[in-house]
C-alpha cells in the first residue's frame, strides 16, 4: 500500500466510526504503539478518541480475541453494537466463533482490510543493529527503516510473518464495510501448506528431533492459548487443571509436548490458522505448524477449511454414516 | 492352518505393554469370546472398558503414546452397529486424525491402531490382536518423546 | 480409600495359567490396598461371604475383584458388596480370566499380566465416587412391530395380562407368513384354522390397539418411556366404514394385478382383500395398479361401495404412540432364488419357492387347492422338492441353515401325495433336520407310508426339455447321477431378514448381524432381549426357527414386559454424565452431539447458562465428556481421571 492509499483508509476508517458510534458501543482496533514497528489493541468508546485509530502493515494483531474472552467489553446496553476491525485472516476467526455460536453476527460491526501482509518485529530485529528506531514504511516491495544507526531496506519477504507468506484470504470474508481494495491472494488454499509439506518430506526420527528441539523451549506460558481467538476455556483449560488431571507442571519434554498436544487437537478442524499463537510465543516456537498439519489432515479426510462458511459445522463435531475420505 | 489352531501364541517379550481402549458393548465382548472360545493370543494387551468408542478421547491414546506405551489398540462396533447410535461415528472421525497427526509430530504410527470389532466376531480379534502385538514387538519399546528417566529424574 | 483386593482362583480356570498368590501378595503394594487373598470360586455364595466378612473385619471402603468378565458377574459382586454396606459403585473387577488366563498358557507373562491389570483396577477405584440412582416412572403401553405369529402371541398375552397394546403391521392383514401356510407341521393341521382364532382375538380385544397397512416411522425415548411415531399408509379406502363386503372387488377392472398374497401366482384386482379370513378385513387400493390412479379414470369401485368408504385423496397419516416398552417381530422374507442360474434364475414358471407351493396347496391360493403348474394349468406327474436352496451354501453368503425347510419338505410331498394320489414325489436333500416333538418321526412318515423317494445329494441343473423340467443331480448314497423329468420343482428356499429389517434396528437402536437377524443379549441365556434396554425380540426376526419356537419367543418377550412393568417404576443407571457448571464454557458442544438429546441448557442468574444432563434419558455413552473442551462434563463411573488413573497405572 502506497502512504497516499493509507492515509485513505485510515480517513475512511475514522468516518465511518463516527458515522456509526451512536449505535456501537465499542470498537476495537489498532492504534500507533511505542515504536514505528508497533501498533497495540485499543478500544475506542467516544468521538474524541476515534483519531488513534490506525491502520498500516504493522496491525498484526487478531482483535478478535477480545470478544468471548474479555467480559468487560461486553456492552452494557444490549441494544448496541461492538466494533471490530479485521484483516482477511482475522474475518475467519469471526466466521469460526458464529459458527460455534460464541458470538451472534448481530451483536458486531465488521470493519474489513484487505491486507497485503504484516510485518513480524522480530525478524525486523534480527536484521538491525541494536538501537531505537526511528521511522518505518513499506514500499515498492520493501520495508525502509530509518534507526539509529541509518537507514536501511529490508525485503518484504524476509520481514512479513510467516502466516502472511502462505495466505490464500486477504479479503476479509465477512464485514459490514470494506476499507482498501480488494488484494489478491499470495497463494491458492491447495499450496498454501508447503511448510508442513517440509516437514512431511523428512524422516519420522529427524521430525520428532525437530519437534523435540523446539518444544524443548516451552515454558508454559501459555500464551499461545490465551491469544487463540478460539481458546475460550482460559482458567478452565484441562492443562491447568487438578480434576480431572491431564498434566502435571513438571517441566519435562513430555508436559510439553501433551500441552501442545491438547492445544492442537482441540483446535483441530477449528483453527483458521490466524496465526497469533506463533506471534506471542516468547520463545520462537513454530507452534502454528502443528494446527497447519491437522488442518491439512482434516482438508484431506473431510475436504473442509475453517473458518470460511458461516452455516458449516466443524468435522470433528459431526460425522457422515460413510466416510467417503477414511 | 487358520489363526484359531495354531501353537500356544507369541512368547511376549519382557515389558511390552499395549494399552487397549475397548467398547464394552462390541469389542470387550469379542475379547471375551475370543476367551471363551480359548483363542491364543500374545500377552502384551491391557485392557481399558469405556462405555462406547464415542467416550474415547484422542488425548488419551496421545498421553499413553508419548509417555511411553509401546503401543494403543482402539476397538468398538462397526460402524452402523453402535450401541449408542453414533458414538462410533464420531471417534472414526477423531481417531482417523489422530493417526495421520502422530507421524507428523514424529511419532510412529503403527504403534496406534483403530478397529471395529463385535462382540461375536472372537476370530477377528485374535486375529488384531496378534497382528498388533507382533507389529509392536517388531518395532521395538516406545522411548516416548523424552527420556523421562535421565532427563528430569521424575516423571 | 481402604481397598480389598479378591483374586479369583476360578478352579484352574484360572489358577491353571496364573500364579493368583503371586498377583495377591503384589496387589498389597497398591496404594490405598490393605487387605488381599485369593478364594477359589469368588462368585459362589461362600465366596460372596468372604467379601462380605473382610469389608466387615478390615473395615473396606472398596474391593477389586479379579476374576472372569466384568460382563458376566459385575451386576453379582455390586450386589454383594451391597448387601454388605457398601455402595455398589466403589467395586472394580479385573478380567484375569477371558483376557488372561484362557488365551496363553505363559505362566509368568500371564502373572505378570493380571498383577498389572489389577494394579489398573486399583488406581481406578481410588478416583471412583458412590453413585445413586434414580426412580423413574414407566408407561404401562407395550408396542409390539410386527403381526405374523410371534407378534400376535406376544400381545395376545401382554393383552391377558392387563397391558395395553399398540400392535403395527406393515402388510394391510395380520397373520404374516403363517397365514399364507396351508397345513403345518408335524400334526398337519390347517394353518388358517389355528392361526384364525388368534387373528380373531387380536382384533377383538378391548386392550389392542391394531395398526395394519402401517410402519414404525420413528423412535424416541427410553426403557419406560419411548415416544413411537406410527405412519398409517393410505390404502384409498376409510376402514371405518369399509365392511369387506367384497363388492368392490368382484367389478374392479384392473384385473392382471400380480398377486402378493398369493406370492405373485394368479392374478387379483387392483382393489382387494388379500384372503377371505384377512383382519383386517378391509379393501386396500394398490395404487400401481389402479386404473384411477394411473389414468385418471374408472372410480368405479367409489360408485359401487354401498357405504360410499372409497376416498381417493387419503394420505399418509403419522400417528404419535406413547409406550413403555417394544417388542420387534418383524419375520422374515424368503431368499430369492433367482441368483441360481442353474436352477433356471426364476425363469422358468414351473420352477417355484416353497411359499408358492404352499399357495398352491391352499384352498384359498390360486388354483383353489388343486395342484397345477403355473405354466399350463396341468395336474403334475412328477414332483421334485429342493432342500437347502439359498441356505449352508457359503458362495451366495448364506452359510446358516434355515432350519424349517426339511420339515416343510416332508409336509408338501405328504400333501403332494393326499392331493393327487397318482404323483411321485423326489426329494434331493444333504441332511434330515427333525429336531423336535414328532418331527423325525413325521419325515419317516413321508418315506414309508406316503413313498416320499428321498435322494441325497445336490442338483447340479434344471433345464426344460418339451413341456418338462430335467433335474441333473447326484445320488451320493448309491453313487449314481439321477436325472428326473419333473413337472414341478419346488426349491425349498431359505430365510433372511425381512426388508427393511436394518433400517427398523437403527430407529429402535438395536443390533443385528450380517445377515439383518437382530442380536439377542446373549444367545444361550437371554434369547429375547437385546442390548438397548426395554427393547424385546420375538420370531424368526432373531433367527431361523419354526411356528412353535416363534410362539415360544412371543410368550418369552411378553414375559419380559411383564417383568419390567411389574413394579411400576424403573430405577435408572446412575452411570450417566453429569455437568460440574462452575467448569461449563456455555459452548453447547455437548448438547450438539449428543446421540440421546439427554443435555438441555439450564438459565442461571444473569442470562448465564451453563449445560445440564437429563440423568433418565442419558444413556451413558460418553460422547458429551469426550467432546467438551473444558471437561466440565464427565462420565459418572468412566470419568476422565478414572480413565487416566489406568493408563498412568500401567506406565
Amino acid at each position: 500500500m502506497t502512504n497516499t492509499e493509507l492515509k485513505q483508509s485510515r480517513d475512511l476508517l475514522h468516518q465511518q466510526v463516527e458515522a456509526i458510534l451512536p449505535e456501537v458501543e465499542t470498537v476495537i482496533g489498532w492504534t500507533q504503539g511505542y515504536d514505528p514497528i508497533h501498533t497495540t489493541p485499543t478500544f475506542v468508546r467516544d468521538a474524541k478518541a476515534i483519531s488513534r485509530l490506525t491502520w498500516n502493515s504493522f496491525c498484526s494483531q487478531n482483535l478478535t480475541g477480545y470478544l468471548v474472552k474479555t467480559p468487560a467489553i461486553q456492552p452494557q446496553d444490549r441494544a448496541k453494537k461492538i466494533a471490530v476491525c479485521v484483516k482477511g485472516c482475522d474475518s475467519r476467526s469471526l466466521v469460526a466463533l458464529i459458527q460455534e455460536k460464541f458470538v451472534s453476527r448481530d451483536s458486531l460491526y465488521i470493519l474489513g482490510f484487505p491486507c497485503q501482509g504484516v510485518i513480524d518485529w522480530r525478524r525486523v530485529m534480527q536484521k538491525l543493529p541494536v538501537g531505537n528506531i526511528r521511522a518505518a514504511r513499506v514500499e515498492d516491495g520493501q520495508l525502509a527503516v530509518e534507526h539509529d544507526g541509518g537507514f536501511q531496506r529490508l525485503e518484504l519477504q524476509d520481514v512479513l510473518a510467516r502466516k502472511c507468506l502462505r495466505c490464500a484470504h486477504p479479503n476479509p470474508l465477512i464485514h459490514d464495510i470494506v476499507i482498501g481494495a480488494q488484494v489478491p491472494p499470495r497463494v491458492l488454499i491447495d499450496k498454501a501448506y508447503g511448510d508442513v509439506e517440509e516437514l512431511e518430506q523428512r524422516s519420522l526420527a529427524e521430525r520428532l528431533d525437530f519437534w523435540r528441539s523446539e518444544l524443548d523451549r516451552c515454558m508454559r506460558c501459555y500464551a499461545c492459548r490465551n491469544a487463540c481467538p478460539l481458546c475460550v476455556c482460559q482458567e478452565r483449560c484441562i492443562a491447568e487443571t487438578r480434576e480431572p488431571k491431564w498434566l502435571t507442571q513438571y517441566m519435562s519434554i513430555s508436559e510439553k509436548v501433551f500441552f501442545h498436544f491438547i492445544h492442537a487437537l482441540h483446535l483441530a478442524g477449528r483453527c483458521t490458522e490466524c496465526g497469533e499463537c506463533e506471534r506471542v510465543c516468547p520463545m520462537g516456537i513454530p507452534v502454528a505448524l502443528m494446527k497447519e498439519g491437522l488442518n491439512k489432515i482434516v482438508r484431506e479426510l473431510f475436504g473442509y477449511e475453517a473458518g470460511v462458511d458461516l452455516e458449516a459445522v466443524p468435522p470433528l463435531l459431526t460425522f457422515t454414516p460413510d466416510e467417503a475420505g477414511i | 492352518m487358520s489363526i484359531a489352531n495354531s501353537g500356544s501364541g507369541t512368547v511376549s517379550n519382557q515389558g511390552i505393554k499395549i494399552v487397549g481402549f475397548l467398547c464394552n458393548w462390541c469389542s470387550y465382548g469379542g475379547a471375551d469370546t475370543a476367551g471363551v472360545c480359548r483363542f491364543k493370543q500374545p500377552a502384551d494387551l491391557r485392557i481399558i472398558r469405556i462405555p462406547c468408542t464415542g467416550r474415547m478421547d484422542p488425548l488419551f491414546a496421545a498421553k499413553a503414546l508419548i509417555y511411553g506405551a509401546d503401543g494403543v489398540l482402539v476397538s468398538g462396533c462397526h460402524p452402523r452397529d453402535c450401541h449408542y447410535a453414533v458414538g462410533n461415528l464420531y471417534a472414526r472421525r477423531r481417531l482417523e486424525v489422530l493417526q495421520h497427526f502422530l507421524p507428523f509430530m514424529g511419532i510412529e504410527p503403527r504403534r496406534f491402531r483403530y478397529t471395529w470389532v463385535s462382540a461375536s466376531e472372537g476370530q477377528l480379534w485374535q486375529q488384531v490382536v496378534t497382528e498388533f502385538s507382533d507389529q509392536v514387538q517388531k518395532l521395538g519399546p516406545n522411548p516416548g518423546v523424552g527420556n523421562l528417566l535421565t532427563e528430569e529424574g521424575h516423571r | 480409600m481402604r481397598i480389598g483386593v479378591f483374586i479369583c482362583h476360578c478352579g484352574t480356570n484360572i489358577a491353571g495359567t496364573v500364579d493368583v498368590e503371586a498377583v495377591a501378595r503384589e496387589a498389597l503394594r497398591y496404594p490405598g490396598v490393605v487387605y488381599a487373598t485369593t478364594y477359589m470360586y469368588t462368585c459362589s455364595e461362600p465366596g460372596q461371604e468372604e467379601i462380605q466378612r473382610a469389608i466387615s473385619d478390615h473395615k473396606l471402603q472398596g474391593v477389586v475383584v479379579a476374576a472372569c468378565s466384568p460382563r458376566m458377574h459385575e451386576p453379582t459382586f455390586r450386589r454383594t458388596v451391597g448387601k454388605a454396606g457398601l455402595n455398589p459403585f466403589l467395586f472394580e473387577m479385573a478380567n484375569i480370566r477371558e483376557h488372561v488366563s484362557w488365551i496363553g498358557s505363559d505362566r509368568e507373562a500371564n502373572t505378570r499380566k493380571a498383577q498389572e491389570l489389577v494394579h489398573m483396577a486399583v488406581a481406578k477405584l481410588n478416583f471412583n465416587q458412590p453413585l445413586f440412582s434414580t426412580k423413574v416412572p414407566i408407561n404401562k403401553r407395550v408396542l409390539v412391530i410386527g403381526a405374523g405369529v410371534a407378534g400376535i402371541q406376544a400381545a395376545l398375552d401382554c393383552a391377558e395380562g392387563g397391558l395395553d397394546v399398540v400392535l403395527v403391521e406393515r402388510q394391510p392383514t395380520i397373520g404374516g407368513k403363517m397365514a399364507k401356510l396351508d397345513k403345518t407341521f408335524p400334526t398337519v393341521d390347517c394353518s388358517s384354522c389355528i392361526l384364525g382364532p388368534k387373528m380373531v382375538d387380536t382384533a377383538q380385544k378391548e386392550n389392542i390397539t391394531l395398526y395394519a397397512a402401517s410402519e414404525v416411522e420413528s423412535v424416541s425415548g427410553y426403557v419406560g418411556n419411548f415416544t413411537v411415531q406410527i405412519r398409517k399408509k393410505a390404502t384409498y379406502v376409510d376402514w371405518k366404514l369399509c365392511t369387506g363386503c367384497g363388492l368392490c372387488t368382484e367389478k374392479c377392472p384392473a384385473k392382471n394385478v400380480p398377486d402378493a398374497f398369493n406370492e405373485k401366482l394368479g392374478k387379483t384386482r387392483a382393489i382387494n382383500i388379500p384372503f377371505p379370513q384377512a383382519i383386517p378385513k378391509k379393501a386396500t387400493i394398490n395404487r400401481e395398479y389402479c386404473r384411477h390412479f394411473i389414468k385418471g379414470k374408472c372410480g368405479v369401485c367409489k360408485k359401487i361401495c354401498p357405504v360410499d368408504a372409497i376416498n381417493y385423496e387419503m394420505e399418509d397419516e403419522i400417528v404419535t404412540e406413547e409406550v413403555g416398552a417394544i417388542v420387534a417381530a418383524t419375520g422374515f422374507d424368503l431368499f430369492d432364488h433367482s441368483v441360481y442360474g442353474e436352477y433356471g434364475g426364476g425363469r422358468y414358471p414351473d420352477v417355484i419357492s416353497g411359499l408358492q407351493y404352499e399357495r398352491i396347496l391352499s384352498a384359498s391360493g390360486p388354483f383353489g387347492g388343486h395342484i397345477r403348474r403355473p405354466s399350463d394349468d396341468r395336474e403334475p406327474k412328477n414332483v421334485v422338492f429342493i432342500a437347502c436352496v439359498g441356505s449352508r451354501d457359503k458362495s451366495v453368503d448364506r452359510p446358516y441353515c434355515s432350519g424349517v425347510c426339511c420339515m416343510v419338505i416332508a409336509k408338501q410331498a405328504i400333501l403332494t401325495r393326499d392331493h393327487l394320489p397318482e404323483s411321485n414325489s423326489y426329494v434331493f436333500y444333504m441332511d434330515i433336520r427333525s429336531p423336535a416333538k414328532n418331527y423325525d418321526e413325521f419325515v419317516r412318515r413321508a418315506q414309508e407310508e406316503y413313498g416320499v423317494q428321498y435322494i441325497r445329494g445336490r442338483v447340479g441343473k434344471i433345464y426344460p426339455r418339451g413341456d418338462q423340467m430335467v433335474v441333473q443331480g447326484a445320488d451320493t448314497l448309491l453313487g449314481v447321477q439321477v436325472e428326473i423329468e419333473a413337472d414341478l420343482v419346488v426349491l425349498a428356499s431359505g430365510l433372511e431378514a425381512s426388508e427393511g429389517a436394518k433400517q427398523l434396528a437403527e430407529k429402535l437402536r438395536i443390533s443385528y448381524d450380517q445377515y439383518g437377524f437382530y442380536m439377542e443379549s446373549h444367545p444361550k441365556l437371554r434369547p429375547v432381549e437385546t442390548n438397548t434396554a426395554g427393547v424385546y425380540l420375538a420370531g424368526v426376526c432373531q433367527g431361523p426357527k419354526d411356528i412353535p419356537a416363534a410362539v415360544g419367543q412371543g410368550s418369552a418377550a411378553a414375559s419380559k414386559v411383564q417383568a419390567l412393568f411389574a413394579r411400576g417404576t424403573i430405577e435408572t443407571n446412575p452411570q450417566v454424565a453429569l455437568v460440574n457448571e462452575r467448569v461449563c464454557i456455555s459452548c453447547g458442544k455437548c448438547i450438539d452431539v449428543c446421540p440421546f438429546t439427554a443435555i438441555q441448557w439450564k438459565e442461571l442468574r444473569g442470562g448465564i447458562r451453563k449445560a445440564e444432563v437429563l440423568a433418565t434419558v442419558c444413556q451413558g455413552c460418553g460422547l458429551c465428556n469426550a467432546t467438551c473442551p473444558p471437561k466440565a462434563v464427565q462420565l459418572q463411573h468412566a470419568t476422565d481421571d478414572q480413565i487416566l488413573a489406568e493408563v498412568n497405572a500401567l506406565l
